[in-house]
């Protein structure tokens, strides 16, 4: 975010944008690491049968 | 217009860097987005030369040029350049410029994270390629990287196997991105069923991404392990299953098809209300349509793998899984038909691309249909029938995509008009040589010819020659494509705001070309609407 483009008003607005961005990118790194690490463990539990 | 400011006054606000500066450091969507979009085009032709390397071997029967293993390289870089260099790079190319500008943001909700996707890139490819000089050669194994044939390839293997970590990890942060961008950064009134088409189906890609690139990652971690650290995932000889290998590999690989058509049917979902001059039909059911695809895409993997061997209850699940994916299709065929139905229609290059991608990647999918069919895919499995089949969804459906959407929002990204005449060119030539090169390989599938071969029996000789033939003139007739764009930024007609006259969304509420930083200050909700006209 460019930060000439907030105003006073739109300051708090924008720093819980920044916040909803940064969770929300959080979120789907942890999914997509669930996901690599979730598909090795199945087929190690698999082998182990 | 009264949101953005002219055209001059904002081009002497852009402070924007100089010099290499600019590209290397670039997180600017627009400029990351022209990087994508060069690298794709650079990957099209190098993958495209290896193809014209393949299709002049397979011209005659015989051996002529290529030993047999560097005739199984070039097949496997092939795949691999297209798909993860030319397509999907191109698609994100295409989501940087767009997405932030259709949807009212200013930038990418993560510039730096967008800078650091696109140059793992340039690294990713240059290694994958490089392994083509190293003693064995580049891998020969398959884009599908089976073991146990994959864990055979020499000293390219950790090559291949890193580059496609890094491929994947830029395709997720990208995905991750563009997903954070549509979920937070829309202009206030920009509802989600307010949204372009384009930026729907990136959305539900992104989240494809999300899902199916890891696991392609842990696919790959694990043959990595089995080549050099004893492992035996997929050895049987130490418990282990390979088929296990082309299960986890397919439920990446199935997903994987729709992350490379999904952007696509996005654009004609743009193109053809433009030159029809009419709303999209039934923009809820188009929505709708492409999520159920990617939803069904999930639960169809092991199409791929019939002749395997599974029990008869898979099998019937599956091919009754793949046969739904037609439903959704079907609505998506139906809608762009009935969205030029009594319109005002005019052919131009956006709208000639878009029709061949009606017409011929519904021939991919009825072809596709027929593979789903388990006691017709027991004849058709590693037959020329399927190369034809996934090209005509790839070639006059993912790249005729890209090609529509390039030369529809060309003269916006310039602020200037392509040359028309020769872009209708390149569409004819491109139309017709797609079809000499890809229509005869299913006669030759039908007629038995495996694929992945460097020689063949001498009778599928002329359909062989027709099809060479065919790619040499689609080869040839490409490098129209990066002449009519340098010839556009050198020196095309300067446009107004809207290149066409029929274009709805706030991209075209913008100036040509659009300001450095655009939509500084968010859209009025007037303005929203006005593009939104669906």
């Amino acid at each position: 975010m460019h930060s000439h483009t907030s105003t006073p008003d739109a300051a708090p607005h924008e720093a819980e944008r920044r916040r909803r961005v940064r969770r929300s990118a959080l979120l789907f790194a942890l999914i997509a690491a669930g996901f690599y690490f979730g598909f090795i463990l199945m087929a190690l539990v698999r082998g182990w049968k | 217009m009264a949101e953005q400011p002219s055209h001059a006054a904002s081009h002497d606000h852009d402070h924007k860097p100089h010099g290499w500066r600019r590209w290397v450091y670039a997180t600017n969507h627009k400029d990351i987005g022209t990087m994508y979009l060069i690298l794709a085009c650079t990957m099209f032709f190098i993958g495209g030369g290896m193809a014209m390397l393949i299709r002049l071997e397979l011209f005659k029967p015989g051996l002529q040029f290529f030993d047999p293993q560097f005739f199984n390289s070039m097949t496997t870089m092939h795949a691999l350049i297209m798909i993860f260099g030319a397509v999907m790079p191109a698609w994100t190319g295409l989501a940087n410029w767009m997405v932030p500008m259709q949807v009212g943001a200013p930038d990418m909700a993560l510039p730096r994270l967008n800078n650091f996707s696109f140059w793992i890139l340039p690294f990713a490819f240059t290694l994958l390629l490089s392994s083509l000089f190293v003693p064995g050669g580049a891998p020969a194994g398959g884009w599908t990287m089976y073991p146990p044939l994959v864990l055979q390839t020499g000293a390219s293997f950790p090559m291949l196997v890193f580059s496609v970590h890094l491929m994947g990890a830029s395709s997720i942060l990208g995905a991750i991105n563009i997903v954070v961008t549509i979920m937070n950064m829309r202009a206030p009134g920009m509802t989600l069923l307010r949204m372009p088409l384009f930026v729907w189906t990136w959305l539900i890609t992104a989240y494809l991404l999300i899902a199916v690139m890891p696991v392609l990652a842990g696919a790959v971690t694990m043959l990595l392990t089995d080549h050099f650290f004893g492992t035996t995932f997929f050895t049987a000889a130490g418990g282990g299953d390979p088929v296990m290998f082309q299960h986890i590999f397919w439920f990446f690989g199935h997903p994987e098809v729709y992350i490379l058509i999904l952007p696509a049917f996005g654009i004609i979902s743009e193109v053809i209300p433009t030159f029809s001059r009419k709303p999209l039909f039934g923009y809820e059911a188009m929505v709708y349509a492409v999520a159920s695809i990617a939803f069904l895409s999930f639960i169809v993997w092991a199409h791929h793998m019939f002749t395997v061997g599974m029990p008869l209850a898979a099998q019937l699940f599956f091919m009754l899984s793949t046969m739904l994916i037609a439903v959704p299709t079907g609505v998506k065929v139906f809608n762009w038909t009935a969205t030029m139905w009594k319109g005002s229609l005019s052919f131009e290059p956006p709208m000639l691309f878009a029709l061949a991608f009606l017409f011929l990647f519904s021939i991919g999918g009825f072809s596709g249909l027929m593979l789903a069919i388990v006691p017709a895919d027991y004849q058709y499995q590693d037959t020329y029938f399927v190369v034809a089949h996934f090209h005509y969804v790839l070639v006059p459906g993912s790249i005729f995509g890209i090609m529509a959407g390039v030369y529809y929002w060309l003269p916006k990204w310039t602020g200037r008009m392509y040359d028309l005449k020769l872009a209708t060119w390149h569409f004819w030539l491109s139309a017709i040589f797609v079809n000499v090169l890809f229509f005869p390989q299913h006669f030759l599938g039908l007629a038995g010819m495996p694929r992945r071969i460097p020689d063949y029996a001498v009778q599928f000789t002329d359909w062989n020659m027709v099809s060479s033939i065919g790619a040499f003139g689609f080869g040839l007739a490409q490098f129209l494509f990066p002449y009519i764009i340098w010839k556009c930024v050198r020196g095309g007609q300067p446009i107004g705001n809207k290149a066409w006259e029929g274009a709805h969304g706030l991209e075209w509420e913008l100036p040509s070309p659009p300001p450095y930083h655009s939509w500084t200050t968010p859209p009025s909700d007037a303005v929203i609407a006005r593009g939104a006209a669906h």
